[in-house]
């Protein structure tokens, strides 16, 4: 309902990006659907555990949506169960993005009545930075945050676009800025990984996936994913957050989201799903959902 | 009417066949139709030309489609739920409207009618040309009707092409879905088996718990939309699974079947083996069930993305098989193929 909204303003904005999301939503095939569905639930779970397990603390907590772009998940956990546990949510994005989102959240009048009490009580905030650039990000987010407080990260889909040395300064500063928190990413893995040890896979050899979406992306749309080979299986792409926070343990749990589908959601609901968009490509789904992961990474550092 | 001399270059006989039923065929394009007999080297001129048209992928205009489907549909109504195909024969999976692999395809298992082909279904859908890979096999067939046996996929479907791109590509490129409705009227004359020399079955799905032998689908009638439920919907839904028995299929149609019904089905039948496509694999062919059942999927890179490799399954006239493994045509600068992104989640 906020999405349709949302698109809905961003129409007087912006015709041209409103057309590519318009159609996008219109003509998505049955895999890009239980995708979206896969990404967006999985999400949601981590950010209601992480939530969950400081309301059983009575701790307040912080949410970074770093890269949301349009993302108005904020709404429901601003208005609804957590919001009491919610001390601050903060969306992160380019300045051009933020400014759009900006303008359509006030210009949009069920967005801003839906927003209206966190703003004006500074709960929500909206701020641009450039990821890239870790030092400037880290002085706006202590300016605006409490590094004492359990802190949730979010970057969906965002350090893929980032070279491996920006991704870790950011990851690397922010674990470092925050007493505790939890880190949830989803990302795109490229696979063909030479060590996998699992014959089983390795029978799969040329998974050459990551290579035809690196060359799909540059050709038609300029777009460059420069660790999408580096951190290539769920081994190396959680290895980042391993390298932080050195003296300290840190919890992380990564799966791609085709275990997700199957270890995750029940019976029950993939009948659902069924009957709400019979799905043919069953193997191009694992194909595609192989390769895209959820990691979530808890950390603490010991009390100085 | 059992179709098993299949010796000659049939067009001659699909003519002969033909006469008396007074097909009709347009002169020139967008002409008006003009009843009769044809003139038969006249057809297969006019013919050829499509042919060779559609080779460089261009689209008929839609009068052409309505003779094409005219021609198709008298041919197709001949031939029976299972079809007689002797070797060789060179058989085909899923090609899902990738034109320029489909031409890659007869490339490597060379060109029709040198080679006698048996295409297992989906033509169309998912690729982006799924028009002009479907236009050319059907004028394939009608050129050379027992050269070439096109079977049904489960996306040759009125439900399914809606969901999946063909209805929408017909709109696009026609300004109406005339020619959805042509091609979707047709694919209901489609065969839905292929027995090769009484040894390979061959169909686009699977096995379905209510045949037994294959004289249980020649009293199926075919002629219908694909059905939701029963043996029809089996035939082009099923997959055979590492688990024994009957399962229920995680696509929500037809069933998963295991060894010991493979095993079951070629013994009762005196088969060797059921070849059979619908499955995206890796390697563009994947045997199962202790080589009862082996799965061949022609689409390299499927949907552009998923980075497979295809193949086709020769059979020489000694039952030798020979798989033959490709990869998308690179053409480089051909401006015809659209680079439109595949989708990504972002």
């Amino acid at each position: 309902m906020y999405y349709s909204e949302y698109l809905k303003t961003l129409k007087q904005f912006s015709r041209r990006v409103f057309g590519k999301i318009n159609r996008n939503i219109t003509t998505s095939f049955p895999v890009m659907n239980y995708g979206t569905y896969l990404r967006t639930i999985s999400i949601d779970y981590h950010i209601e555990q992480f939530l969950l397990k400081c309301s059983k603390l009575n701790e307040k907590a912080q949410i970074i949506n770093l890269g949301c772009g349009s993302d108005l998940r904020m709404i429901n956990l601003l208005n609804y169960n957590y919001k009491d546990q919610i001390a601050k949510f903060i969306d992160v994005d380019f300045d051009e993005s933020i400014k759009l989102k900006d303008e359509i959240i006030s210009n949009n009048e069920s967005l801003k009545i839906s927003l209206d009490a966190s703003i004006s009580t500074n709960k929500y905030h909206i701020a641009p930075s450039d990821l890239k650039d870790a030092g400037k990000t880290i002085s706006m987010l202590t300016n605006v945050t409490n590094a004492k407080l359990p802190t949730l990260i979010i970057t969906e889909c965002v350090l893929c676009y980032m070279s491996q040395q920006d991704s870790q300064n950011l990851i690397d500063s922010i674990m470092n800025l925050y007493e505790s928190g939890t880190w949830i990413s989803y990302d795109p893995i490229g696979g063909g990984d030479d060590d996998m040890s699992d014959q089983k896979n390795k029978s799969h050899g040329n998974d050459r996936f990551g290579i035809i979406m690196q060359s799909n992306l540059r050709e038609s749309r300029n777009l460059e994913m420069p660790t999408l080979m580096t951190f290539n299986s769920k081994e190396k792409y959680s290895q980042r957050w391993n390298k932080s926070v050195i003296d300290n343990k840190v919890d992380i749990k990564i799966n791609d989201m085709w275990e997700i589908l199957n270890h995750n959601v029940s019976t029950a609901e993939k009948k659902r799903l069924r009957d709400l968009q019979f799905l043919d490509e069953l193997e191009e789904l694992k194909v595609m959902q192989t390769h895209y992961i959820l990691l979530s990474a808890e950390w603490k550092h010991a009390i100085k | 009417m059992e179709m098993t001399d299949l010796e000659d270059i049939a067009m001659q006989d699909a003519i002969e066949e033909e006469e008396g039923t007074q097909f009709k065929i347009d002169k020139e394009n967008g002409g008006t139709a003009n009843s009769g007999i044809m003139k038969r080297d006249l057809n297969i001129n006019e013919l050829d030309e499509w042919i060779s048209y559609l080779m460089k992928c261009e689209t008929l205009s839609e009068n052409n489609v309505v003779q094409l489907c005219d021609l198709a549909k008298s041919i197709l109504q001949k031939e029976e739920n299972v079809r007689n195909v002797n070797v060789p024969v060179t058989i085909c999976g899923d090609i899902h409207g990738q034109f320029h692999d489909l031409l890659e395809l007869f490339k490597i298992g060379g060109p029709a009618p040198d080679t006698n082909y048996l295409f297992m279904g989906d033509y169309v859908d998912r690729g982006y040309y799924s028009v002009e890979s479907v236009s050319l096999l059907i004028a394939l067939k009608c050129r050379y009707p027992d050269r070439i046996t096109i079977l049904r996929g489960n996306h040759e479907s009125r439900q399914i092409t809606q969901v999946y791109g063909f209805y929408d590509e017909c709109l696009r490129k026609y300004g109406s879905a005339n020619v959805w409705k042509l091609f979707t009227d047709l694919f209901d004359y489609l065969p839905i088996t292929a027995l090769v020399d009484n040894k390979i079955f061959c169909l686009h799905g699977g096995l379905s718990p209510m045949i037994e032998t294959i004289d249980q689908i020649r009293d199926l009638n075919r002629l219908q939309e694909v059905p939701h439920e029963g043996p029809m919907c089996d035939l082009l839904w099923s997959d055979p699974d590492d688990r024994g028995g009957w399962g229920i299929s995680p696509r929500g149609a037809g069933f998963t079947f295991g060894q010991d019904i493979s095993e079951q089905f070629n013994h009762t039948n005196d088969l060797e083996l059921v070849a059979r496509a619908h499955q995206l694999v890796m390697e563009g062919y994947a045997w199962s069930h202790g080589e009862n059942v082996v799965t061949i999927f022609s689409a390299p890179n499927y949907c552009y993305r998923c980075g497979n490799q295809a193949a086709i399954m020769e059979v020489d006239e000694n039952h030798n098989r020979q798989f033959l493994q490709y990869d998308p045509s690179i053409r480089p600068g051909e401006p015809s193929v659209t680079r439109k992104t595949p989708d990504y989640f972002l």
